[in-house]
């Protein structure tokens, strides 16, 4: 359990989760926004809660 | 004839969903504000005036403070959360719950049990003395297997869907369930002093204890009452505007970015204290980041109106809504600041903490809950409100309680700060703590008549919507009756 | 084909949302159990007496912590006021802890053997008699109810599974014995532990009544030895700010 203590370093724990926080971020930007035709159909779910009463 | 169309279509909307269970816990959810919310203005009472804890040990404030905060947070909001999400998972998901009657009623019977015996359990003197997670350890296990159950129902209903998306709002009611889970598990580790007694002792001790107990405490708030109720907000602004959300793009990015730093965020809570600094310092970082998803939010949630603005004027339940918004932006805002260590050094330990906590509770969990039980309870009981008129005097009344709360809270916080680090000439502390007590006077009886402006509107809600559930069971009846002749 | 991409999605988002929320905690809370500066090393530290014990018990039932905090800031005022900022380890025995969150009233972190056993007594019975701007309730009761300590053995051994050093054998005595010295070690052996809390009510008398053990007793002893554990003549100031 040792290795655990790397994290308790400010000058570790820092930069770190600034790498991964911002990768994972980059990343769901790209899928939000990377493609028009994702956008789209990305958009289109908006409308899920309006079509309940039709059925 | 028209009552028999309703009726038969009422009929046939509760064959497809189980709209019985979402009648219980909404019913529960008037209930338990009523009561969470008069034990809210009674402490806050005691403190303006304490004659009134009356040398009685079952009410005095120590006691009756987790009754209010249990009542209003698990009773109220618990029921609220129960009722929506078992709502809206069913319509957007187009699927009857999964488990049957059965599983859904124990999730009902078991989490009544579990607010009125910790409720209950206080007054008599049985606390695990952790902050909005007093509960006995009997009462920890039953909520436990209500959660498992809640959650089998969700994921159930989810995975028999007929539409291929999750909705958004299911998001946050499932990372609510999760989150929920995971927060009361390691939160609530302790040993029993015997098998047969209600008394335990805490696991862990000291710092670990405390950073446990904020690390649930915030997330509590995270979670329970930001998350959860943000899935209402996806669901039940765009269906009462009758317009799609404004960005489903801008929700998937809210919904991680909140998800994931939230649970950063507890050790703001600790600031100054014998924690290590490390931890508030990246507690207070990732606070500081939390404004933008939280505004993100906001707007997304305020933007649906965009174009339909005239809706503020004329519908009393949008505006409740909206406002519920306004307030949420608004703490979210002042969050952030006070996990700043300097502002916490001022703020904490006073009162501005209280209403920090009620601009959030009552601005935005509160009056998000009104605005959606509101457009929900005339559904289920396939009939209209009541009283329009009654919708609007219950928006001012909650709206004129919150701002003088939180005005109240603002103004004798930050002078106890001011008066608790003030020196005189010589160096001496200027004034005693008592002086502190005595100068808050004013201010706790102004926070008394806040809360009870607000009680006054939920007392008024429950007798709007007794009045809506009455005519629906009515109505209901009557059509039944013109179908079989 | 189709239903099986859909399981597969809500598998994905359950375990994309566990991930997301379980990362803080982790990294926040878990290093604090193996991070040896957390807790400093200072001398005097002792688990609570018998006696002790049960009024914390009492504090923890009355909800006293929604009112009080334990928990001095590094401040001058708070210096001035209270005394020495709190320290990790003057908690370390405390399950649950009771830092708070609010000062309704005064912080109570160090307030043992500031003011006297009668003081307490009277001003629990009635804060208003001795501090008349005082919006604490009257806890009248706990000067007529009789302390309840026949399963204080039971209590001691919970809070020794959950690591305080009470002992159950001779062997975790003797090991009491020299990390506590002996007087304090006596009152830490489970098996003496009715006969600890009598003697100790006996001789502190602290409810200013010495004819019966109320729930008064322990809670002012319990109130007297807060914060008084530590010395702090014995250290310099910088010593602590290592650990912060």
């Amino acid at each position: 359990m040792e290795w655990l203590l790397w994290f308790t370093r400010f000058e570790n724990t820092k930069p770190l989760s600034l790498v991964i926080f911002f990768l994972v971020f980059c990343g769901i930007l790209f899928y939000v926004f990377g493609s028009k035709k994702r956008g789209e159909k990305l958009e289109s779910y908006k409308n899920i809660p309006l079509q309940d009463d039709e059925i | 004839m028209a009552t028999a169309s309703i009726a038969t279509a009422g009929v046939g909307t509760s064959e497809q969903y189980n709209y019985d269970i979402i009648r219980k816990f909404a019913i529960m959810t008037f209930i338990w504000g009523a009561i969470g919310m008069f034990v809210g203005v009674y402490i806050a009472s005691e403190l303006a005036y304490p004659f009134l804890n009356f040398d009685n040990p079952y009410i005095t404030f120590g006691r009756l403070r987790p009754v209010h905060t249990s009542g209003v947070i698990f009773g109220f909001g618990g029921s609220a959360l129960f009722a929506t999400s078992y709502y809206v998972v069913q319509r957007t998901c187009q699927a009857r719950l999964f488990g049957g009657e059965g599983l859904a009623n124990f999730t009902f019977w078991g989490w009544q049990a579990a607010v009125a015996l910790s409720a209950l359990g206080y007054m008599f003197g049985y606390t695990q003395a952790r902050e909005y997670a007093e509960m006995t350890w009997p009462v920890d296990l039953l909520i436990l297997f209500v959660w498992v159950a809640y959650l089998a129902i969700y994921v159930g209903t989810l995975l028999k869907r007929k539409q291929p998306h999750i909705y958004v709002a299911n998001w946050f009611y499932l990372a609510f369930i999760l989150a929920t889970a995971l927060l009361h598990i390691f939160n609530n580790l302790q040993v029993p002093v015997k098998l047969f007694s209600l008394e335990s002792y805490s696991l862990f001790s000291g710092t670990q204890d405390a950073m446990t107990q904020w690390w649930y405490g915030h997330n509590a708030v995270g979670f329970f009452l930001t998350a959860a109720f943000l899935g209402m907000m996806y669901y039940f602004v765009p269906k009462q505007a009758g317009r799609p959300v404004y960005s489903y793009r801008l929700s998937i990015l809210h919904f991680w970015a909140i998800i994931f730093l939230y649970m950063w965020a507890g050790a703001h809570h600790l600031h100054w204290t014998a924690l290590p600094d490390w931890t508030g310092t990246l507690a207070a970082t990732f606070s500081i980041m939390l404004l933008l998803p939280s505004w993100g939010g906001m707007i997304n949630g305020i933007m649906t109106l965009s174009g339909a603005w005239d809706k503020l004027r004329t519908d009393p339940v949008i505006r409740f809504l909206i406002v519920a918004l306004s307030f949420y932006g608004m703490s979210t805002f002042e969050g952030p600041m006070m996990s700043l260590k300097d502002v916490n050094a001022l703020s904490h330990y006073t009162d501005w903490t209280i209403g920090h906590v009620h601009s959030g509770a009552l601005g935005w969990v509160a009056m998000i809950t009104f605005g959606s039980m509101y457009h929900l309870v005339p559904r289920v009981w396939n009939t209209q409100m009541y009283s329009v008129r009654l919708i609007n005097v219950h928006f001012w009344l909650a709206t004129i309680g919150v701002l003088l709360y939180i005005t109240a809270m603002w103004i004798s916080g930050i002078m106890q700060g001011l008066m608790w680090r003030a020196f005189d000439d010589f160096g001496n502390l200027q004034y005693s703590f008592v002086e502190s007590v005595a100068a808050a006077h004013p201010f706790y009886v102004m926070r008394a008549v806040g809360g009870a402006f607000f009680l006054a509107g939920m007392i008024l809600m429950c007798y709007n919507m007794y009045k809506t559930i009455r005519q629906g069971s009515t109505e209901a009846h009557a059509g039944l009756n013109v179908a079989a002749a | 084909m189709k239903h099986d991409k859909i399981e597969r999605n809500l598998g994905i988002l359950l375990v994309f949302t566990m991930l997301a929320i379980s990362a803080g905690g982790m990294v926040e809370i878990i290093p604090l159990f193996f991070i040896k500066e957390t807790v400093e090393k200072v001398e005097g530290v002792r688990p609570y007496t018998p006696l002790e014990q049960r009024g914390r018990d009492i504090y923890t039932r009355e909800g006293c912590y929604l009112c009080h905090s334990q928990m001095i800031r590094p401040f001058r005022d708070e210096a001035l006021r209270y005394g020495h900022y709190s320290l990790a380890a003057e908690s370390k025995y405390d399950h649950p802890f009771q830092w708070g969150s609010k000062r309704t009233g005064p912080d109570l972190a160090r307030v043992g053997g500031k003011y006297s056993n009668d003081w307490h007594t009277q001003h629990l019975i009635a804060p208003r008699s001795l501090v008349p701007q005082s919006v604490m309730p009257n806890y009248p009761w706990l000067a007529t109810t009789e302390l309840k300590y026949d399963d204080i053995q039971d209590r001691l051994k919970s809070l020794r599974r959950v690591g305080v050093p009470y002992s159950n054998s001779q062997a975790e005595y003797q090991r009491n014995v020299e990390e506590f010295g002996e007087d304090v070690a006596k009152t830490l052996h489970i098996p003496d532990a009715q006969k600890n809390l009598e003697a100790q009510a006996q001789s502190g008398n602290y409810d200013t009544d010495p004819s019966n053990i109320t729930e008064m007793d322990a809670l002012v002893a319990y109130l007297q030895v807060l914060g008084t554990m530590v010395d702090f003549k014995k250290y310099d100031d910088d010593y602590f700010v290592k650990f912060r």
